[in-house]
């Protein structure tokens, strides 16, 4: 067998689809069977444009001038199948004549698979997309629970371990006859009062520094100074105080339920940590929680009660009235003191 | 809920063939091909790979309703649903999937009947 004779062979055998012609009238000198499988035998004096109907042969000889090379895509219908064929064709020369050899890859398979991984990709997105949102709530829920800063600890560690804050602020509220109100109304009443006095005093809470910890029931417990210390946490806690009176005050003036609450603020050490496994909860304990828990109590409907102690950092802002000495459970004897809008704060109180 | 066939057998590696040898199966069927003539092949190809990720359980929800609007223009007989049916059936069963998996994904496509079909009783 001649070499001649095995390149025909070869070029007959091969999987790709092959036609040589002519270069100066496009007419058919060879097709092997892929060819002629997707496009048709070629009649005896055909040329290219009669079988590749879908190429612009104007295209094809200035991209042959150019580059000697033309690259395209052929769609071709065969039964109910649409065959996506990559085309190729360069220029040859033998016996003083040009050729153009043309290539036809059959891609079909290769577009089928893109088309699913596109298909796949975008329920594996859309999936992906889900799970973030997801994560985004449960997280915001968490946040709910916990600080930030303990959130972080819990996430990156798997525990938060209990920490003590030297020095911390508590503020504590309480409102007065709560248990009549919720006895004379509708649950969803109650809940929906304490719910929009909360709001308001987190907003409060947040813009001045404070953190609110939790509420049980109508009792609201902020701290200031942990998770993050900060060296401002005594006033941090009167500012919050003073600005959750005015609320009910403005309030109570157009609300049909009017509320009062008792204030204790509270100054010392604390623990601060999740407790539980399951329900976590994040709780702070210590001197400084009980304090305002009993300052509370001890207060008069619409008042805050403050220890002594604190008196050297809320001077300057704070209206102070000294209230004597005290005889406070499990504390003993202590001076106490209400705190109420200094000259600056309740002027500007009475302008808006 | 046991682990999904779809994670079972290896994910979307292993369901890209799936589909592809489905899709081709469905083509050349006498009984069906005809009705993908017209449709554009990343369509169909879209359509199956979540229709079949979601009858083995993978990431993908594939709801009645879709199902329905796809096939609502095309007036499906049961002999047509019987013959996906058995074309899915032979895929699957080339692929390897064990008898009694096969079964179950069986009884998947067969509650889907009444919404590939317009008309169930036909």
């Amino acid at each position: 067998m001649s070499i001649a004779a095995i390149n025909e062979q070869l070029l007959r055998a091969i999987g790709v689809g092959i036609a040589v012609v002519r270069r100066k009238d496009l007419r058919f000198l060879f097709t092997n069977e892929p060819f002629t499988e997707w496009f048709g035998k070629p009649e005896p004096r055909s040329s290219l444009p009669d079988l590749l109907h879908d190429i612009d042969m104007d295209d094809v000889k200035s991209e042959m001038e150019r580059n000697d090379r033309y690259t395209g895509e052929l769609q071709v219908k065969r039964k109910r199948r649409t065959l996506i064929i990559a085309l190729s064709i360069s220029c040859a020369s033998a016996d003083a004549q040009d050729f153009y050899v043309v290539e036809c890859q059959n891609i079909t398979r290769i577009r089928e698979l893109e088309s699913m991984i596109d298909s796949y990709s975008a329920m594996v997105e859309r999936n992906t997309r889900e799970l973030e949102r997801e994560k985004e709530r449960v997280e915001r829920l968490l946040l709910n629970l916990m600080p930030r800063s303990v959130y972080e600890e819990f996430k990156t560690f798997g525990v938060v371990t209990p920490q003590l804050y030297e020095s911390v602020s508590v503020v504590m509220l309480d409102f007065v006859d709560f248990t009549r109100f919720a006895a004379a109304h509708d649950p969803t009443v109650t809940l929906g009062e304490l719910n929009d006095i909360f709001t308001a005093f987190d907003r409060i809470a947040e813009q001045f520094g404070c953190e609110r910890i939790k509420t049980i029931g109508d009792a609201y417990l902020a701290v200031a100074g942990m998770p993050e210390p900060s060296p401002d946490h005594i006033r941090a806690v009167a500012n919050c105080a003073v600005r959750f009176i005015r609320y009910l005050d403005r309030r109570n003036q157009s609300h049909q339920y009017k509320w009062e609450a008792r204030i204790g603020l509270g100054t010392g050490s604390a623990v601060g940590s999740v407790v539980g496994i399951q329900k976590y909860v994040y709780d702070v304990f210590g001197s400084a929680v009980n304090l305002a828990a009993r300052l509370q109590a001890f207060a008069k409907p619409m008042c805050i009660v403050a220890p002594d102690e604190m008196k050297e950092f809320l001077v300057d802002e704070f209206h102070l009235v000294d209230l004597g000495k005290q005889d406070i459970r499990s504390f003993g004897e202590l001076r106490l003191m209400r705190v109420s809008p200094g000259i600056e704060l309740a002027r500007k109180s009475r302008q808006y | 809920m046991a682990e999904a066939l779809f994670d079972k057998y290896g994910g979307f590696k292993f369901v890209s063939r799936l589909v592809l040898s489905f899709y081709d199966k469905v083509l050349d069927s006498d009984q069906v091909g005809d009705y993908f003539d017209d449709v554009d092949m990343p369509r169909l190809i879209d359509h199956q790979t979540k229709f079949v990720s979601s009858l083995l359980g993978g990431p993908v929800s594939y709801t009645d309703e879709r199902l329905k609007r796809a096939h609502a223009s095309l007036n499906l007989t049961s002999a047509d649903f019987d013959e996906v049916q058995r074309l899915l059936r032979d895929t699957l069963a080339e692929h390897g999937i064990a008898p009694q998996d096969i079964d179950i994904v069986m009884v998947e496509i067969e509650a889907r009947r009444g919404s590939i079909l317009a008309d169930a009783a036909s």
